[in-house]
């Protein structure tokens, strides 16, 4: 679902047709037809992204699981589809002035000091994937040693000392978000040479962090607090797409927060402040719910992050360190048998992981730039009509 | 390594060919006076030989050299790993010693390679053991690099390189006032130091170790241990970053909503520190650091980059994200000398950047930069516009008093004076604006001028700037109730203009033409004023009969009396007014004394007008008009009395 695809065709479209409305008085209908195929275009978009229902059976293409990599970045690609979208119904061939109007001249500040929380948010993520990258290059090391023949001694202690690090280190990340530490020093005389040095893991996690004292969880919270479900008059009118693309940006940041380490996580909000009766939500919602049902799980279990792959790495790495502690010289040649379904799951995920995180975090960085580039197109319309003094910061 | 490809010698030839080496090494070995290395050369060759051969090694005496070979390398492995003490400490024999123990293992291994394990359960066995001595040894060799990457890891003062911070501060209000002309002739472009990267490679770890940690990498790298070796030497190095950006440098991390509701003040300082940071950071440190990374891992190029751009990543990214929240920010006037600083030193670290970030890896964030640089342009050229806006929309209700130098009128002109410092940037940034969109620019000036400066498009911007303030300085004039003081107020202000544009680098942006143009202008404001001021009073001396009849009619005591009077009060309030330019001041009480004292003189002499009816002297005259202009109040009955 290329973000392309959706932009070129709808954007051209609506701007010919305003370009044909303009010249009229009342276009009042034609909005609420775009404000209309806005809405299904959000259902459908997420309802894509729904995890199979079991009574359904799938289709011949096998769809991302929910949470993966892959998944997630197909949640971007729908939040940069849906805010083409919505940039093209508030902005492209309309009068600036409307924009000035209450309730958008209240509504419209909000998203924007929304935006830039989200900015945030995607840089903490970008720092959250490379400790993912990390926990992947520990999984690799573990892979590489046991996929050896004939493995012996040597590298079951090889493998488990990377998938002991690797366990460490994504229970270190859970019990303290903004400390992800790096267990690069393996070794006892290592880890005694880096601890000398106290401020040393501090700094580390600062190097990787947004700010001090920066918390994803309240920027989440923050976010959401004055996000409120447009009512009366105002449900049919302009203040709705703004309340859709609110909900949507809110929605894939908390996934991501949720998803992907990130520094201070805790006390995540998992209410979702959206009518369950709106129609074009239905779908987020459920997502949502889902979503927050296994964060709850997690923070009681305190396992990783939910993140698909790092949960199988989380899963994967237990067994493997099981059989790498029975594991006994000579390896008897069935046992071994009986690990290498694990270690190709392993594998098979870390190859996932090498072909989906750098893109993901490419991918991020374009959202990050399409909310700057969405933030500046608004302030420059609110500029145009003398109201950016007092929003400009 | 490469040599030792196992091939199956089905073919009779082949046999006899092994069989023809094998006497040749025999033959070879029983020389006395062999080396060394010499004779574990011929072993090696031996024992591959036996392995080629297929399963001689199970009773061969090939088979007894290799387990002796590699239980001499155990051992050593364990002893060292009982030994509390780092071998990299203890000495360079022991260096050797252990790194040659783990080559023979790493030779044994590689030697079996091709083998079928599973056929042979001897070699199978030796593979095992080997392999075990690999990973305790590699272990180790990580607890050594480690050891070695924090204890010799040096950092350097950014005193150490002066970068000359590039000019004076030049601190602006956003009232207009508060802008004393000193601070802006005191600052002077110092022209960048030259920007090869070559002058500022520091040692970031001891040079002394740096052979040793070659070492440790080729030996983990040979063993397939390449990810252990990048673990520990990217997080090693990282803090090693981490702690010179934290700890020595004082640097701060700010989020980007942080950024967006900082104070001005507070804001700029940041500015200051970006800039000097991003110099000594990527010209010094990182510069260092790829070096370092070089002749630690030059031979592995993928190694390389990937430890070189996993080390530097945050940091990248963290004063990619300083300098992306600062051009999100609104964009003031004031901001714009900071944008352009921004500008310049990112536009000057950019070659270097693209260097750093030449592979692959790291090719997402060099694209980043050169977008940060568009960015910052795109604000720079912003708040160029906000100060035509701000000089338009500058409008205070109440005249200056006294009719001296507005403060905006200083500020404007600190303000693009100090912009020629940039002129090429700015030039660049508006010949880009240009192209992007065809925005015309307000003033063409069709005289042919000798200067090709002149028409740049920073002169051409400039201009319009300036005639932005003339139409507001005239707009301000209007709320003087004296014509005479709206004629001093702006003759001074141009008269200012016309004196910083000369004074300064200006001069050749705006051109001799301009400045005639405008020297003729606040003339003329000098002529209006004695005009306005000096023809009703001067009216009382005139004996032709032009100007008035009644005036005729009066005696000639009356008319003396009546512009005594008319001066005095002029005097009164004249000499409140403000001419603050000494020369200009001078000129006008000259070109007013030879008009006043020339039609007094004359008046008094042509009717012989006794002293008692005199008030003042031609002498009291023309020393009362030296008190013209000085800003002061005085009254006259105290000071010139007779």
């Amino acid at each position: 679902m290329p973000a392309t695809d959706y932009q070129g065709s709808f954007l051209g479209r609506i701007s010919i047709r305003r370009n044909q409305v303009m010249s009229m008085e009342g276009n009042h209908e034609q909005e609420l037809e775009d404000l209309e195929l806005f809405q299904k275009h959000v259902a459908d978009r997420f309802a894509e992204l729904a995890p199979p229902s079991p009574s359904q059976p799938s289709d011949d293409i096998p769809s991302d699981p929910i949470l993966s990599i892959a998944w997630i970045r197909k949640l971007l690609d729908v939040f940069l589809c849906c805010d083409a979208e919505f940039k093209a119904i508030l902005i492209m061939g309309r009068d600036p002035s409307q924009i000035s109007k209450p309730p958008l001249d209240r509504l419209i500040p909000e998203m924007l000091d929304r935006d830039v929380k989200a900015l945030d948010i995607c840089n903490a993520i970008t720092n959250g994937i490379e400790a993912v990258r990390h926990y992947q290059k520990l999984a690799e090391i573990a892979v590489s040693a046991l996929e050896q023949r004939p493995f012996g001694d040597g590298q079951v202690k090889r493998a488990r000392k990377a998938l002991t690090s690797l366990i460490t280190a994504m229970a270190c990340e859970d019990k303290d978000g903004a400390n992800y530490t790096r267990t690069w020093s393996f070794g006892r005389r290592g880890a005694a040479a880096a601890g000398n040095n106290k401020s040393t893991g501090q700094l580390r996690s600062l190097s990787w962090s947004v700010s001090k004292n920066w918390s994803a969880a309240k920027q989440i919270h923050a976010m959401s607090a004055n996000l409120v479900a447009p009512r009366g008059a105002e449900a049919s009118g302009l203040a709705l797409p703004v309340y859709i693309m609110s909900t949507i940006l809110l929605f894939v940041m908390w996934t991501m927060v949720a998803t992907i380490p990130c520094q201070e996580r805790s006390g995540l909000a998992t209410h979702f402040p959206v009518p369950k009766q709106l129609v074009w939500a239905q779908s987020i919602i459920g997502l949502h719910e889902k979503i927050a049902e296994e964060w709850k799980k997690k923070e009681k279990k305190g396992s990783a992050g939910l993140l698909e792959e790092m949960q199988k790495l989380d899963k994967l790495g237990q067994s493997l360190i099981e059989f790498t502690d029975s594991f006994q010289f000579p390896a008897e040649d069935e046992r071994a048998e009986e690990v290498s379904a694990h270690l190709a799951e392993l594998g098979e995920t870390c190859r996932r992981m090498e072909e989906g995180l750098v893109p993901l975090q490419v991918q991020i960085r374009e959202v990050f730039h399409r909310i700057v580039r969405s933030r500046a197109e608004f302030l420059d319309v609110l500029d145009l009509n003398g109201k950016s003094s007092a929003l400009a910061m | 390594m490469a040599g030792y490809q196992s091939v199956n010698p089905n073919h009779e030839g082949d046999q006899h060919l092994i069989a023809a080496a094998h006497h040749i090494l025999k033959l070879l070995g029983a020389i006395r006076n062999l080396s060394d290395d010499t004779r574990k050369l011929l072993a090696d060759l031996d024992i591959h030989l036996s392995i080629m051969t297929g399963n001689t090694i199970n009773n061969g005496g090939e088979a007894i050299e290799v387990e002796k070979r590699l239980k001499c390398a155990e051992r050593m492995v364990l002893r060292w790993q009982a030994n509390q003490s780092m071998i990299w400490d203890t000495g360079p024999g022991e260096v050797s010693e252990f790194l040659g123990a783990i080559d023979e293992v790493q030779t044994l291994i590689d030697s079996f390679s091709g083998v079928s394990v599973n056929e042979n359960g001897r070699v199978r066995e030796l593979l095992y053991r080997a392999n075990n001595i690999v990973q305790m040894a590699m272990l180790r060799l990580q607890e050594e690099l480690i050891h070695i990457l924090v204890h010799h890891k040096l950092y350097f003062e950014p005193e150490y390189v002066s970068f000359h911070s590039c000019r004076a501060d030049v601190i602006y209000d956003e009232s207009f006032v508060s802008l004393e002309d000193e601070s802006v002739e005191a600052s002077q472009r110092v022209s960048n130091t030259g920007s090869v990267s070559g002058e500022y490679i520091v040692d970031l770890i001891h040079p002394q170790v740096v052979p040793d940690l070659k070492a440790i990498a080729n030996a983990m790298i040979a063993a397939n241990y390449d990810q252990e070796f990048c673990a520990a030497f990217i997080g090693a190095r990282q803090d090693a970053l981490n702690e010179y950006f934290f700890v020595i440098l004082e640097l701060e991390k700010f989020s980007i909503d942080d950024v967006l509701k900082m104070k001005w003040s507070t804001l700029s300082s940041e500015i200051k520190k970006w800039n000097w940071a991003m110099k000594i950071i990527i010209r010094v440190y990182l510069t260092s650091e790829k070096q370092l990374c070089n002749k630690i891992l030059g031979r592995f190029d993928t190694v390389c980059s990937l430890c070189f751009v996993e080390i530097a990543k945050a940091t990248f990214l963290c004063l990619l994200n300083f300098g992306e929240a600062v051009a999100m920010g609104s964009t003031q006037p004031e901001k714009l000398f900071c944008l352009l600083d921004m500008y310049e030193v990112l536009d000057d670290l950019l070659l270097e950047i693209d260097s750093l970030l030449f592979e692959e890896a790291g090719s997402y964030i060099r694209i980043e930069f050169h977008e940060l640089l568009r960015k910052l342009g795109h604000s720079a050229r912003q708040a160029f516009q906000e100060l035509q806006k701000a000089i338009a929309a500058d409008s205070s209700m109440k005249p200056l008093p006294r009719g001296g130098i507005h403060p905006l009128t200083r500020y404007v002109m600190n303000y693009i004076k100090t912009l020629t410092i940039y002129d090429d940037t700015l030039n660049l940034l508006f010949e880009d604006q240009n192209m992007e969109d065809t925005h015309s620019i307000v003033e063409s000036e069709t005289e042919q001028d000798i200067s090709p400066i002149t028409f740049c498009p920073l002169a051409c911007h400039l201009r319009s700037i300036t005639s932005a303030l003339e139409c507001s300085l005239v707009v301000k004039s209007r709320l003087y109730r004296e014509d005479s003081l709206r004629h001093i107020f702006l003759m001074n202000n141009i008269h200012y203009v016309v004196q910083k544009i000369k004074g300064s680098d200006l001069r050749i942006f705006f051109g001799d033409e301009w400045i005639r143009k405008h020297i003729g202008k606040f003339q003329q404001h000098a002529t209006s004023y004695q005009r306005a001021t000096w023809c009703s009073v001067l009216s009382f001396l005139r004996d032709d009969g032009h100007c008035s009849n009644s005036v005729l009619k009066t005696s000639y005591k009356e008319r003396c009396r009546e512009f005594t009077n008319a001066f005095e009060d002029v005097y009164k309030i004249q000499i409140q007014w403000c001419i603050t330019d000494p020369q200009l001041k001078e000129d006008l009480r000259i070109s007013t004394s030879l008009k006043v004292i020339h039609a007094y003189r004359t008046f008094i002499g042509r009717n012989r007008i006794s002293d008692k009816h005199i008030k003042y002297t031609v002498d009291d005259l023309e020393k009362l008009l030296l008190d013209f202009f000085e800003g002061t109040w005085r009254t006259l009955r105290n000071s010139r009395r007779r």
